[in-house]
């Protein structure tokens, strides 16, 4: 009876832990993505270029994969995962309201597709550009 | 081969080939966690993980005797006894799982669950983002029971005077007549 007891208690925290996750990340304001490009180019210090951002994007920089890579060289439309070839949603805010609008989410995939592509992190200017770039995009 | 103290079998080997392969993918699958690259490693090692905790819960009911759930089952009057002893700096020996230990495997395996559900409807596309964050959550949740597991491993070897990580690779434990208790 006190192993199920025991599993039961265990779900309900682990559910618990996971809600007040779930609400904490959700607690921060909704964002635009024009306020992440303001965010980005504040840390910088200098204005975002469109056109750099679109070269970041598709070139590969000695790693084997490039943003594109997995995004496709249109963000506009659907990319495909490189490893496991699943679809991948639009990442242009044009074509995917989603993106772009949870800054917990932008710090994570940046923080982990940086790491997989340059294999560093990215700079703030580098995230300005390539957000410009994707802004620019309809 | 034994000369002055008897041993006696107490993990099966179909347990023991359980706990170092569930060790091993849940190492894997947490290494693999950080790069798209490895993404296809880290849904394997997954898949391996909930079929061994599948295996595990089977074998619960019908393995070996100290593998069994109803050896272990560790109810709050066992537990505290089991601590209180421990504080006393008199541990009492159990030759199965001790009730903390035993209170840690059902986490583990309850938490593995929730883990390889969570990363199967992540990785899936069901649920939603939701249960992306349900995922990583059981899954420092899991490593964080996972160090608690080795440091009991550790103070309890050290306390009982007897190796449970050698235990665990050739099945046998030494008989000690310290503190009995089941």
């Amino acid at each position: 009876m006190c192993a199920i007891d025991t599993l039961e208690t265990d779900m309900r925290t682990s559910l618990l832990i996971a809600a007040i996750l779930i609400a904490a990340s959700g607690a921060g304001r909704a964002e635009t993505p024009r306020d992440f490009l303001t965010r980005f180019e504040k840390e910088a210090g200098t204005a975002a270029s469109a056109e750099r951002g679109a070269r970041f994007f598709t070139a590969k920089q000695g790693g084997e994969w490039s943003c594109a890579s997995c995004h496709g060289e249109r963000p506009t439309q659907a990319g495909r995962h490189a490893k496991t070839d699943k679809p991948i949603t639009a990442l242009a805010p044009a074509a995917n309201a989603e993106r772009f609008t949870d800054a917990a989410k932008v710090d994570k995939w940046f923080r982990r597709n940086c790491n997989d592509t340059i294999n560093r992190a990215c700079s703030a200017q580098e995230k300005a550009d390539v957000l410009a770039w994707l802004l620019s995009l309809k | 081969m034994q000369t002055e103290n008897p041993s006696v079998r107490v993990w099966d080997l179909p347990t023991r080939i359980f706990h170092w392969s569930l060790a091993t993918s849940f190492v894997v699958a947490f290494v693999t966690s950080e790069s798209e690259k490895w993404r296809d490693i880290h849904v394997v090692a997954g898949y391996s993980l909930a079929g061994l905790i599948a295996f595990r819960l089977l074998w619960g009911f019908v393995g070996g005797r100290h593998s069994r759930f109803a050896d272990f089952l560790p109810t709050p009057g066992k537990v505290l006894d089991y601590l209180k002893s421990l504080l006393a700096g008199q541990p009492r020996h159990y030759v199965g799982h001790n009730p903390a230990g035993a209170v840690a495997i059902f986490l583990l395996l309850a938490c593995g669950l929730i883990v390889a559900a969570s990363g199967y409807a992540t990785y899936n596309e069901i649920g939603g983002h939701v249960m992306e964050e349900v995922h990583e959550a059981a899954a420092n949740g899991m490593m964080a029971l996972v160090i608690i597991h080795l440091a009991g491993v550790v103070v309890s070897s050290w306390l009982h005077h007897e190796n449970l990580v050698k235990a665990m690779i050739t099945g046998r434990k030494q008989v000690h007549h310290e503190n009995p208790a089941g």
